[in-house]
Protein backbone atom coordinates (compact mmCIF):
# COMPACT_ATOMS: atom_id res chain seq x y z
CA UNK A 1 0.00 0.00 0.00
CA UNK A 2 1.36 3.40 -0.86
CA UNK A 3 1.59 6.14 1.77
CA UNK A 4 -0.93 8.18 -0.25
CA UNK A 5 -3.41 5.30 -0.24
CA UNK A 6 -2.82 4.73 3.47
CA UNK A 7 -3.47 8.39 4.19
CA UNK A 8 -6.67 8.27 2.15
CA UNK A 9 -7.75 5.09 3.92
CA UNK A 10 -7.40 6.78 7.32
CA UNK A 11 -9.94 9.42 6.29
CA UNK A 12 -12.42 7.38 4.29
CA UNK A 13 -13.70 4.13 5.84
CA UNK A 14 -14.78 2.94 2.38
CA UNK A 15 -11.20 2.85 1.09
CA UNK A 16 -9.44 -0.42 1.87
CA UNK A 17 -5.77 -1.45 1.89
CA UNK A 18 -5.87 -1.79 -1.89
CA UNK A 19 -6.62 1.93 -2.19
CA UNK A 20 -9.91 1.07 -3.92
CA UNK A 21 -13.42 1.74 -2.70
CA UNK A 22 -14.98 -1.34 -1.04
CA UNK A 23 -18.34 -0.67 -2.69
CA UNK A 24 -16.88 -0.58 -6.18
CA UNK A 25 -14.74 -3.68 -5.57
CA UNK A 26 -17.80 -5.43 -4.14
CA UNK A 27 -19.82 -4.63 -7.26
CA UNK A 28 -17.06 -5.93 -9.56
CA UNK A 29 -16.80 -9.14 -7.49
CA UNK A 30 -20.60 -9.50 -7.70
CA UNK A 31 -20.50 -8.98 -11.47
CA UNK A 32 -17.80 -11.65 -11.69
CA UNK A 33 -20.12 -14.11 -9.91
CA UNK A 34 -22.93 -13.04 -12.25
CA UNK A 35 -20.70 -13.93 -15.22
CA UNK A 36 -20.52 -17.51 -13.92
CA UNK A 37 -24.28 -17.56 -13.28
CA UNK A 38 -25.15 -16.48 -16.81
CA UNK A 39 -22.31 -18.60 -18.21
CA UNK A 40 -24.03 -21.66 -16.73
CA UNK A 41 -27.40 -20.69 -18.19
CA UNK A 42 -25.94 -19.91 -21.64
CA UNK A 43 -23.92 -23.16 -21.56
CA UNK A 44 -27.07 -25.13 -20.72
CA UNK A 45 -29.01 -23.46 -23.54
CA UNK A 46 -26.28 -24.21 -26.07
CA UNK A 47 -25.88 -27.78 -24.81
CA UNK A 48 -29.56 -28.54 -25.35
CA UNK A 49 -29.79 -26.59 -28.62
CA UNK A 50 -31.29 -28.74 -31.37
CA UNK A 51 -32.12 -31.59 -28.95
CA UNK A 52 -35.84 -30.87 -28.47
CA UNK A 53 -38.01 -33.85 -29.41
CA UNK A 54 -40.99 -31.67 -30.34
CA UNK A 55 -41.65 -28.12 -31.53
CA UNK A 56 -41.82 -25.20 -31.60
CA UNK A 57 -38.15 -24.82 -32.50
CA UNK A 58 -36.11 -21.57 -32.39
CA UNK A 59 -36.18 -21.28 -36.18
CA UNK A 60 -39.99 -21.42 -36.21
CA UNK A 61 -40.65 -19.00 -33.38
CA UNK A 62 -37.91 -16.41 -32.82
CA UNK A 63 -38.71 -12.94 -34.16
CA UNK A 64 -35.31 -11.48 -35.04
CA UNK A 65 -36.46 -8.04 -36.30
CA UNK A 66 -38.41 -7.40 -33.09
CA UNK A 67 -35.57 -8.61 -30.86
CA UNK A 68 -33.08 -6.51 -32.85
CA UNK A 69 -35.08 -3.41 -31.94
CA UNK A 70 -35.16 -4.37 -28.26
CA UNK A 71 -31.40 -5.17 -28.31
CA UNK A 72 -30.74 -1.75 -29.83
CA UNK A 73 -32.91 -0.09 -27.18
CA UNK A 74 -30.93 -1.75 -24.37
CA UNK A 75 -27.61 -0.89 -26.05
CA UNK A 76 -28.58 2.78 -26.33
CA UNK A 77 -29.70 2.83 -22.71
CA UNK A 78 -26.05 2.16 -21.81
CA UNK A 79 -25.08 5.36 -23.65
CA UNK A 80 -27.64 7.35 -21.65
CA UNK A 81 -26.31 5.78 -18.44
CA UNK A 82 -22.76 7.07 -19.03
CA UNK A 83 -24.19 10.49 -19.91
CA UNK A 84 -26.09 10.43 -16.58
CA UNK A 85 -22.87 9.62 -14.70
CA UNK A 86 -20.94 12.36 -16.49
CA UNK A 87 -23.74 14.86 -15.67
CA UNK A 88 -23.71 13.92 -11.97
CA UNK A 89 -19.92 14.22 -11.86
CA UNK A 90 -20.02 17.79 -13.21
CA UNK A 91 -22.97 18.68 -10.93
CA UNK A 92 -25.34 19.20 -13.85
CA UNK A 93 -28.35 17.76 -12.02
CA UNK A 94 -30.90 18.89 -14.59
CA UNK A 95 -29.34 16.66 -17.25
CA UNK A 96 -28.54 13.95 -14.70
CA UNK A 97 -32.27 13.64 -13.95
CA UNK A 98 -33.12 13.57 -17.67
CA UNK A 99 -30.53 10.90 -18.50
CA UNK A 100 -31.36 8.74 -15.46
CA UNK A 101 -35.06 8.78 -16.27
CA UNK A 102 -34.40 8.15 -19.98
CA UNK A 103 -32.18 5.18 -19.14
CA UNK A 104 -34.90 3.74 -16.90
CA UNK A 105 -37.49 4.34 -19.65
CA UNK A 106 -35.44 2.48 -22.27
CA UNK A 107 -34.87 -0.33 -19.76
CA UNK A 108 -38.61 -0.52 -19.11
CA UNK A 109 -39.14 -0.55 -22.88
CA UNK A 110 -36.83 -3.54 -23.18
CA UNK A 111 -38.78 -5.37 -20.45
CA UNK A 112 -41.98 -4.49 -22.33
CA UNK A 113 -40.60 -6.06 -25.52
CA UNK A 114 -39.71 -9.17 -23.53
CA UNK A 115 -43.15 -9.45 -21.93
CA UNK A 116 -44.71 -9.15 -25.41
CA UNK A 117 -42.33 -11.82 -26.77
CA UNK A 118 -43.01 -14.22 -23.91
CA UNK A 119 -46.79 -13.76 -24.21
CA UNK A 120 -46.61 -14.30 -27.97
CA UNK A 121 -44.56 -17.49 -27.53
CA UNK A 122 -47.02 -18.87 -24.98
CA UNK A 123 -49.85 -18.24 -27.46
CA UNK A 124 -47.84 -20.14 -30.09
CA UNK A 125 -47.55 -23.10 -27.71
CA UNK A 126 -44.06 -22.61 -26.26
CA UNK A 127 -43.90 -22.70 -22.47
CA UNK A 128 -41.32 -23.73 -19.85
CA UNK A 129 -42.68 -27.28 -20.01
CA UNK A 130 -43.07 -27.68 -23.79
CA UNK A 131 -39.59 -28.86 -24.73
CA UNK A 132 -35.87 -28.38 -23.96
CA UNK A 133 -35.79 -25.18 -26.03
CA UNK A 134 -38.69 -23.70 -24.03
CA UNK A 135 -37.13 -24.62 -20.68
CA UNK A 136 -33.68 -23.25 -21.43
CA UNK A 137 -34.88 -20.20 -23.40
CA UNK A 138 -37.36 -18.96 -20.80
CA UNK A 139 -34.94 -19.63 -17.92
CA UNK A 140 -32.05 -17.77 -19.57
CA UNK A 141 -33.94 -14.79 -20.96
CA UNK A 142 -36.31 -14.67 -17.95
CA UNK A 143 -33.42 -14.32 -15.51
CA UNK A 144 -31.93 -11.61 -17.71
CA UNK A 145 -35.27 -9.80 -17.81
CA UNK A 146 -35.47 -9.99 -14.01
CA UNK A 147 -32.02 -8.40 -13.81
CA UNK A 148 -33.11 -5.59 -16.16
CA UNK A 149 -36.23 -5.03 -14.03
CA UNK A 150 -34.04 -4.76 -10.92
CA UNK A 151 -31.84 -2.26 -12.75
CA UNK A 152 -34.87 -0.15 -13.76
CA UNK A 153 -36.01 -0.01 -10.12
CA UNK A 154 -32.48 1.01 -9.04
CA UNK A 155 -32.35 3.75 -11.71
CA UNK A 156 -35.76 5.09 -10.73
CA UNK A 157 -34.65 5.18 -7.07
CA UNK A 158 -31.60 7.27 -8.06
CA UNK A 159 -33.79 9.50 -10.22
CA UNK A 160 -36.21 10.00 -7.28
CA UNK A 161 -33.26 10.99 -5.06
CA UNK A 162 -32.11 13.46 -7.73
CA UNK A 163 -35.62 14.94 -8.03
CA UNK A 164 -35.72 15.44 -4.24
CA UNK A 165 -32.31 17.13 -4.34
CA UNK A 166 -30.64 14.31 -2.43
CA UNK A 167 -28.21 13.31 -5.18
CA UNK A 168 -25.15 15.40 -5.96
CA UNK A 169 -21.63 15.07 -7.31
CA UNK A 170 -20.52 13.61 -3.94
CA UNK A 171 -22.84 10.67 -4.74
CA UNK A 172 -21.29 10.02 -8.16
CA UNK A 173 -19.94 6.66 -6.97
CA UNK A 174 -23.50 5.50 -6.23
CA UNK A 175 -24.46 6.34 -9.82
CA UNK A 176 -21.28 4.72 -11.15
CA UNK A 177 -22.00 1.46 -9.26
CA UNK A 178 -25.57 1.43 -10.59
CA UNK A 179 -24.08 2.10 -14.03
CA UNK A 180 -21.73 -0.88 -13.69
CA UNK A 181 -24.72 -3.11 -13.00
CA UNK A 182 -26.67 -1.59 -15.89
CA UNK A 183 -23.83 -2.02 -18.39
CA UNK A 184 -23.44 -5.60 -17.18
CA UNK A 185 -27.03 -6.50 -18.06
CA UNK A 186 -26.34 -4.89 -21.45
CA UNK A 187 -23.24 -7.02 -22.13
CA UNK A 188 -25.09 -10.16 -21.06
CA UNK A 189 -27.74 -9.32 -23.66
CA UNK A 190 -25.02 -8.76 -26.28
CA UNK A 191 -23.98 -12.39 -25.67
CA UNK A 192 -27.55 -13.75 -25.51
CA UNK A 193 -28.64 -11.87 -28.64
CA UNK A 194 -25.80 -13.36 -30.67
CA UNK A 195 -25.81 -16.88 -29.25
CA UNK A 196 -29.59 -17.40 -28.97
CA UNK A 197 -31.11 -15.23 -31.69
CA UNK A 198 -28.56 -14.60 -34.44
CA UNK A 199 -26.54 -17.83 -34.68
CA UNK A 200 -28.67 -20.31 -36.63
CA UNK B 1 -22.60 20.78 -26.99
CA UNK B 2 -21.22 21.79 -23.62
CA UNK B 3 -21.42 18.28 -22.34
CA UNK B 4 -18.98 17.02 -24.90
CA UNK B 5 -16.23 18.89 -23.08
CA UNK B 6 -17.00 17.36 -19.74
CA UNK B 7 -14.58 14.82 -18.43
CA UNK B 8 -15.64 11.82 -16.39
CA UNK B 9 -14.04 11.95 -13.00
CA UNK B 10 -12.14 9.20 -11.27
CA UNK B 11 -14.00 7.32 -8.56
CA UNK B 12 -13.20 4.55 -6.15
CA UNK B 13 -9.49 4.52 -6.88
CA UNK B 14 -9.88 4.38 -10.65
CA UNK B 15 -8.92 6.93 -13.27
CA UNK B 16 -11.90 7.41 -15.60
CA UNK B 17 -10.71 9.77 -18.32
CA UNK B 18 -13.14 9.07 -21.15
CA UNK B 19 -14.95 12.18 -22.34
CA UNK B 20 -18.60 12.43 -23.30
CA UNK B 21 -17.43 12.77 -26.91
CA UNK B 22 -15.69 9.39 -26.54
CA UNK B 23 -18.87 7.86 -25.13
CA UNK B 24 -20.82 9.12 -28.15
CA UNK B 25 -18.22 7.83 -30.62
CA UNK B 26 -18.39 4.41 -28.95
CA UNK B 27 -22.21 4.55 -29.22
CA UNK B 28 -21.95 5.10 -32.99
CA UNK B 29 -19.53 2.17 -33.33
CA UNK B 30 -21.84 -0.06 -31.25
CA UNK B 31 -24.82 0.88 -33.43
CA UNK B 32 -22.87 0.18 -36.64
CA UNK B 33 -21.60 -3.19 -35.41
CA UNK B 34 -25.13 -4.17 -34.31
CA UNK B 35 -26.49 -3.22 -37.74
CA UNK B 36 -23.74 -5.30 -39.38
CA UNK B 37 -24.57 -8.28 -37.16
CA UNK B 38 -28.24 -8.18 -38.10
CA UNK B 39 -27.63 -7.62 -41.81
CA UNK B 40 -25.14 -10.50 -41.90
CA UNK B 41 -27.79 -13.11 -41.14
CA UNK B 42 -29.81 -12.03 -44.20
CA UNK B 43 -26.96 -12.57 -46.67
CA UNK B 44 -27.94 -15.63 -48.71
CA UNK B 45 -25.40 -18.38 -49.25
CA UNK B 46 -23.00 -17.24 -46.54
CA UNK B 47 -21.20 -20.35 -45.18
CA UNK B 48 -22.38 -21.07 -41.65
CA UNK B 49 -18.84 -21.21 -40.19
CA UNK B 50 -18.11 -17.74 -41.61
CA UNK B 51 -21.42 -16.42 -40.26
CA UNK B 52 -20.90 -17.89 -36.79
CA UNK B 53 -17.28 -16.73 -36.56
CA UNK B 54 -18.19 -13.21 -37.73
CA UNK B 55 -21.09 -12.91 -35.30
CA UNK B 56 -18.96 -14.08 -32.36
CA UNK B 57 -16.12 -11.68 -33.24
CA UNK B 58 -18.55 -8.75 -33.55
CA UNK B 59 -20.23 -9.55 -30.23
CA UNK B 60 -16.79 -9.76 -28.56
CA UNK B 61 -15.96 -6.31 -30.00
CA UNK B 62 -19.22 -4.86 -28.59
CA UNK B 63 -18.64 -6.58 -25.25
CA UNK B 64 -15.08 -5.22 -25.00
CA UNK B 65 -16.12 -1.67 -25.94
CA UNK B 66 -18.84 -1.55 -23.28
CA UNK B 67 -16.64 -3.08 -20.58
CA UNK B 68 -13.58 -1.02 -21.50
CA UNK B 69 -15.15 2.40 -21.99
CA UNK B 70 -18.63 2.50 -20.45
CA UNK B 71 -17.63 0.43 -17.40
CA UNK B 72 -14.28 2.32 -17.31
CA UNK B 73 -12.26 -0.87 -16.92
CA UNK B 74 -9.74 0.49 -19.43
CA UNK B 75 -8.95 3.35 -17.04
CA UNK B 76 -9.50 1.63 -13.68
CA UNK B 77 -7.19 -0.34 -11.41
CA UNK B 78 -5.89 -3.68 -12.71
CA UNK B 79 -7.32 -5.41 -9.64
CA UNK B 80 -10.85 -4.61 -10.85
CA UNK B 81 -10.00 -6.08 -14.26
CA UNK B 82 -8.79 -9.25 -12.52
CA UNK B 83 -11.96 -9.41 -10.42
CA UNK B 84 -14.04 -9.44 -13.62
CA UNK B 85 -11.89 -11.23 -16.19
CA UNK B 86 -11.08 -14.15 -13.86
CA UNK B 87 -14.72 -15.23 -13.37
CA UNK B 88 -15.49 -14.37 -17.02
CA UNK B 89 -12.80 -16.87 -18.08
CA UNK B 90 -14.32 -19.50 -15.78
CA UNK B 91 -17.76 -18.73 -17.28
CA UNK B 92 -16.40 -19.31 -20.81
CA UNK B 93 -14.82 -22.57 -19.62
CA UNK B 94 -18.18 -23.64 -18.13
CA UNK B 95 -19.93 -22.98 -21.46
CA UNK B 96 -17.34 -24.95 -23.44
CA UNK B 97 -17.29 -27.80 -20.89
CA UNK B 98 -21.09 -28.12 -20.90
CA UNK B 99 -21.16 -28.11 -24.70
CA UNK B 100 -18.43 -30.76 -24.81
CA UNK B 101 -20.31 -32.90 -22.24
CA UNK B 102 -23.45 -32.78 -24.36
CA UNK B 103 -21.67 -33.67 -27.59
CA UNK B 104 -21.65 -30.29 -29.34
CA UNK B 105 -18.06 -30.83 -30.51
CA UNK B 106 -18.39 -34.46 -31.64
CA UNK B 107 -16.43 -34.93 -34.84
CA UNK B 108 -17.43 -38.55 -35.29
CA UNK B 109 -20.89 -40.05 -34.78
CA UNK B 110 -21.47 -41.96 -31.56
CA UNK B 111 -21.10 -45.74 -32.00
Amino acid sequence: MTSQAASHAEHDPNIGITGLDHRKMGMWAFLGSECMFFGSLIGTYLSYKGKSLSGPTPHEILNIPLTSVSAFVLLMSSVLMVLALAAVQRNDMKWAKIWLFSTATLGAGFVGFQIFEFTHFVHLGLTLQTNLFGSTFFTLTGFHGAHVTGGVIWLLALWALAVRGKLGPEDALKVEICGLYWHFVDIVWIAIFTLVYLIP
Amino acid sequence: MAQSHATAQAHGGGGGHATVATYLRIAVVLAIVTALEISLIYIPGLPSHVLVASLIVMSIVKFALVVGFYMHLRYDAKLLTALFVGPLTIACAIILALMALFGAFLLLPRS
